[in-house]
């Protein structure tokens, strides 16, 4: 059957009417039909965006059975959806269509009318011979299974299962130690801002544990995953344990936490030797048991220095929250004894929440000191500085107390190799946007929150688990379906020859090898069609839908006839 | 009063406008008030973004389109909230749209009737640096692409001569000079506040010279110098002079003390300055006064340690307070006080001061109307028995972005994915 | 006599130029340049691709070996990459590329792989007009003169 292309050039009041000679475009393009054996309909229209405008377009294509439709306006990023819409009215697929800027780029940006009406032609004239390529595809809907796994029972995995719970998500909450609550539950107390103490945490634990909705796995592990958005099939084990759990869900979080960097990175010190040094964790764990902070040798210290950022030129991050709770932790020193000599060594004061310069503040009040330096070491339980008035000074203390920086936690690269997701420069893992969509990774479906996605204490820990809930809970719908990319790659088998450079490349892991059959497979429902696979393939075995090699040769060649 | 699955959200800035396309996802109607003619916040003021130093535009034009493509969200610009009656559940919200004098349905956003206005005055969405007609869009590549006549100069409508030029030059009609203001009443079970934040006003520290020396620039002044689509088309020229900064003094923590919190991005923004000066004038001498560093991502410091090394020098100051700007002959005088305590100065051509964020002018009225109570800052308080919230005082009501207080993109985005958690869980608690 | 036919000729050429534009950044700058009513060179055609990676070898040769006299690649800054790297890749491909034109021997300035983000239209008319100038002074792509078109 010959191919029906209409084409309708808007005139967009004077924005293309004036600029280009529309009659010209309508006088010329006929001349294709012999050419390409097609049937061409070639119409002006006022306003094609218009109401009148779509109901035009509805009608034509339905009264002239078009095949094809291909549209002299403007820039796709204005009224493609319009378009498409209007398409969508109409037995036309969509991908059928095709609209033409020559408002942008013809009307807009040549002054000659003569040039600009050629121009205008020029890319009417590759559009028809690009949309005549084109293939009519189709949108495909996928069921989803709304129930969720959540990777590490710390602050962020309980806060993510229980918002999760909220709206009757089934959530999986795997957990590798014997008990929920992460290093938040180690802690001797919370900053005034996060309302509360300790307390808070354990309750948070209860309501996890009493929470119909969550399965809590303790001592247990991922062990192996596939799938996509919505259709995750996961493994959980324990280690020694023969049995394993199959599990379905369609999204997974990870908030594994964070690990602690050993001061031993401390240049000068000894740490493993020195008896009165000990790391912020050691004292929240006395402060917590005992209600106090004592010396390895008995007694209450009378002098304490607190140091800040051990490790951080090291790990190249500042871990965000040390400043804040070293100034908590001098607080607990205060409160047990008033008289005790306090001195904070700080390298710039990190106060990111609009509440935590008062604390600071308050603590000042106390009688905290707060020593701005540029190096120090320490030795046993002697602090030598250099302040920034280039002095140096050596000062004694009954204990020290070293802040470390934080780091990825523990099997982190495993994990991120199981998962696929890949990890930062840092260590940590990477977001699939910084800025715009912090808490997705690279791999849709699978999100990283709290500690495991960069240093961050329990007010942010809690803020970017319920983030994650808010996307799982707004993206899967109980009973709804999701509608994959379609201009999406797919391998040709015939031509692949499995060489895997198309693994390599594709940033979203949505290309697998199969091994049965040799070649190089794309998973449709995880691809987004940017088409960096198809510059990879040395075998011509790829494409990408939409976006073929015909349809840009084509294109291109009417483009520079 | 029967529970509405609807959702009011006020600010179309980066969280506004996360949060509604995630709820609309859902498949909640959600209805999105901004007063100002165009959505997108302060980001798009922004060339690129720390601390990958990404194309803001780029980033959320894609963001804007989606916003105001989808068929779940109704989009009012120019618009504000009058009036909230009911309770958690079931608002009833009056909305103000201002006149627009311009037809969101008729106008195609092509330009034509800026041009054949006779007036013009300073455009305070480009920080005053350029000027904009009567019928303007803020700036280039405005979303919504429709104009609006300021009525308030518009020499039509303000009474003074009978003009109708710009009606004459558009060929779409969609130019309505006798629009008037429209009140539109609406019910929705939620409201989340996303309404931004503003910058400390560096005229009430007259030692640093805003205002009166023309090289003292503020933040956003300097982002919309900086910026391609901006009055200069990115031209680093000097206010009232077409010299290009030669020195400049890059002041850290302006408006701390007296606000009384770090405000967590200045550092930042600071250090991109500095790269993007040195980037554009690779002679220009490049000073940074700072006391504390501030640099919270797991990204920052590099970024931070890189424009230290390369592009500027950063000078250690015990206290910004002591800081002053004086005039010198046509360039000015730095003062400031060294690490060692002594008294220090600088000469320079260009002075940017990287001023607090501090609570939306505007905010007290909202806090009124919505009834809410603001914290000792000034800015909208979480539940205050919750860390890591993004609920309110008041049920039902939902806050976002640096409404709440100042942080970076990040985690304005964070709040408003979170809030769209909360919203779920909300509105399936209250309407069953 | 030679000399002077060829300016003749050169003062005829048309340059055919074909960019290939990423659908984010530089088609985005593009329009605004347009809605910016700034004036640009008509000599160079826009191909709307949705991520400069997607733009390999075959496609870039094919529209020399089509007669195309400059071929202009825009996508986002590195670091901007909607599908988050794929910028990166296209460098890679263009460099190689570079090398592949020579050996071919056809001038490697006729290829250009430029960063232009959506804000930046008038850094996309000034890079359309000078690689337009720049193609104008190269002249006609040598594989037209060779086969006489």
């Amino acid at each position: 059957m010959k191919a029906k292309v209409g084409v309708y050039v808007c005139e967009c009041g004077p924005n293309i009417s004036e600029k280009v000679d529309i009659d010209k475009i309508l006088e010329t393009l006929p001349g294709l039909e012999e050419y390409r054996e097609i049937e061409l309909v070639v119409k002006r229209f006022g306003l094609l965006c218009s109401g009148d405008g779509k109901t035009f377009l509805e009608d034509e294509i339905n009264n002239n059975g078009l095949t094809h439709l291909v549209l002299g306006a403007c820039s796709p990023r204005d009224h493609d959806k319009t378009f498409i819409g209007v398409c969508k009215k109409t037995s036309l697929n969509p991908f059928l269509y095709k609209i033409i800027n020559i408002r942008e780029h013809c009307a807009w940006i040549i002054s000659d009318k003569d040039k600009a009406t050629e121009k205008a032609i020029t890319y009417i004239r590759a559009g028809i011979n690009r949309v005549l390529f084109q293939s009519a595809l189709l949108e495909k809907k996928l069921d989803i299974n709304p129930d969720v796994l959540i990777i590490g029972g710390g602050i962020a995995g309980m806060e993510a299962a229980l918002s999760l719970a909220a709206r009757d998500r089934t959530v999986y909450l795997v957990e590798k130690d014997d008990h929920l609550g992460g290093k938040a539950v180690l802690l001797g107390g919370l900053l005034p801002r996060q309302g509360g103490g300790p307390a808070k945490i354990r309750e948070k634990i209860e309501s996890v544990l009493g929470n119909d909705m969550i399965k809590v796995y303790l001592e247990s592990e991922l062990e192996g995953v596939i799938g996509f958005l919505g259709n995750f099939e996961v493994i959980v084990g324990s280690p020694g344990d023969e049995e394993k759990k199959d599990l379905k869900v369609g999204a997974i979080i990870v908030a594994t936490g964070s690990g602690l960097a050993d001061p031993a990175i401390l240049e000068g010190l000894d740490y493993s030797k020195t008896d009165e040094v000990i790391t912020s964790m050691d004292a929240e764990r006395m402060f917590s048991k005992e209600g106090k902070i004592s010396l390895k040798s008995g007694g209450d210290p009378k002098s304490v220095a607190l140091i800040h950022c051990v490790g951080r030129e090291e790990k190249g991050y500042c871990s965000r929250i040390c400043c804040n709770y070293m100034i908590k932790i001098a607080g607990y020193l205060k409160d047990q004894s008033a008289d005790m000599k306090v001195t904070e060594f700080h390298r710039g004061l990190c106060l990111p929440d609009k509440a935590d310069q008062g604390f600071q503040k308050e603590a000042e009040g106390r009688g905290v000191e707060f020593k701005r330096v540029r190096e120090l070491t320490i030795t046993g339980t002697n602090v030598r500085y250099e302040g920034m008035d280039g002095k140096s000074e050596g000062l004694k203390f009954d204990m020290v107390i070293l802040a470390p920086a934080l780091e990825p936690s523990e099997g982190t690269e495993g994990m991120a190799d199981l998962l696929g997701v890949p990890l930062s420069e840092s260590g940590y893992y990477q977001e699939i946007h910084q800025t715009t969509n912090p808490v997705a990774t690279s791999i849709e479906g699978v999100f990283v929150v709290g500690a495991a996605h960069s240093p961050k204490g329990i007010t942010d820990s809690m803020l970017f688990a319920q983030a994650s809930a808010g996307k799982i809970l707004s993206q899967l719908i109980p009973g709804g379906k999701i509608t994959p990319e379609i201009k999406v790659s797919e391998i040709l088998e015939a031509y692949c020859t499995g060489c895997g450079n198309c693994l390599d490349v594709c940033v979203y892991g949505a290309i697998y090898y199969d091994e049965g059959r040799g070649i190089s497979v794309v998973n449709e429902a995880v691809c987004r069609g940017c088409g960096n696979c198809f510059g990879s393939c040395p075998s011509g075995a790829l494409r990408t839908k939409h976006f073929t090699n015909t349809q840009l040769y084509e294109e291109m060649r009417e483009a520079i006839r | 009063m029967s529970h509405s699955e609807n959702v009011l959200i006020i600010g179309a800035g980066l969280a506004g406008m996360t949060a509604g396309l995630e709820l609309a996802h859902a498949g909640k109607k959600v209805h999105l008030v901004e007063r100002l003619p165009l959505i997108g916040g302060k980001v798009i003021k922004d060339e690129e973004s720390f601390p990958n130093l990404e194309c803001s535009t780029c980033m959320v034009a894609p963001v804007q389109q989606d916003v105001l493509q989808n068929p779940n969200i109704v989009t009012m610009t120019y618009s504000s909230v009058e009036k909230i009656e009911g309770e958690a559940g079931a608002f009833h919200v009056t909305i103000k749209k201002n006149a627009r004098y311009v037809s969101m349905t008729d106008c195609i956003g092509c330009g034509m009737c800026y041009e054949p206005c006779p007036v013009s005055q300073k455009n305070e969405w480009e920080e005053n640096l350029g000027d904009v007609k009567a019928i303007y869009v803020p700036c280039a590549g405005a979303l919504p692409n429709v104009p609006v006549i300021d009525a308030q100069i518009c020499l039509k409508l303000t009474g003074k001569e009978e003009c109708s030029a710009c009606a004459d030059s558009c060929m779409f009609g969609a130019i309505k000079l006798d629009d008037t203001d429209e009140m539109v009443e609406i019910d929705v079970g939620a409201i989340v506040i996303a309404t931004g934040a503003g910058n400390y006003d560096a005229s009430k520290l007259p030692q640093l010279g805003y205002g009166k020396l023309p090289g003292v620039y503020t933040p956003f002044e300097f982002e919309r110098l900086f910026a391609s689509n901006g009055p200069t088309l990115g031209e680093l020229t000097l206010r009232d002079s077409e010299k290009n900064p030669e020195k400049v003094v890059i002041l850290h923590c302006v408006g701390r003390e007296e606000v009384g919190y770090c405000s967590s991005v200045c550092c930042m923004y600071s250090m991109k300055f500095a790269h993007f000066i040195k980037k554009k004038l690779p002679d220009a001498k490049i000073f940074n006064i700072y006391s504390d560093v501030c640099v919270v991502d797991k990204n920052y410091q590099k970024f931070f340690k890189k424009v230290e090394g390369a592009d500027t020098k950063m000078l250690f100051s015990p206290t910004i307070d002591g800081v002053k700007v004086s005039g010198n002959g046509s360039g000015m005088k730095v003062s400031y006080r060294g690490g060692d305590g002594a008294d220090e100065s600088l000469d320079a051509d260009m002075v940017i001061l990287a001023t607090a964020v501090v609570p939306d002018p505007e905010v007290g009225t909202l806090a009124e109307m919505v009834g809410l109570e603001l914290d000792r800052h000034g800015f909208f308080a979480v539940k205050d028995d919750v860390a890591g919230s993004v609920e309110t005082t008041r049920e039902g009501l939902f806050v976002a972005g640096t409404a709440e207080g100042p942080k970076d993109v990040q985690t304005a985005v964070i709040q408003a994915e979170a809030v769209v958690g909360r919203v779920m869980s909300y509105l399936g608690k209250v309407t069953g | 006599m030679q000399e002077k036919m060829e300016n003749q000729e050169l003062d005829q050429f048309k340059p055919k130029i074909v960019g290939f534009l990423c659908n984010w950044c530089t088609y985005a700058a593009a329009d605004l340049a347009g809605s910016s009513k700034m004036e640009i060179d008509p000599a160079l055609t826009v191909i709307r691709v949705m991520c400069s990676s997607r733009v390999d070898h075959n496609l870039v040769l094919t529209t020399f070996f089509s007669g195309a006299d400059g071929v202009l690649i825009a996508g986002c800054h590195p670091g901007d990459c909607h599908y988050g790297a794929g910028n990166y890749y296209a460098r890679r491909r263009y460099a190689l590329l570079k090398k592949v034109m020579e050996s071919l021997g056809l001038e490697s300035e006729r290829l250009k792989l430029s960063w232009i983000s959506a804000a930046e239209g008038n850094r996309y008319a000034e890079v359309v007009n000078s690689f337009s100038e720049k193609i104008r002074q190269l002249g006609p792509n040598p594989i037209n003169k060779m086969s006489g078109l």
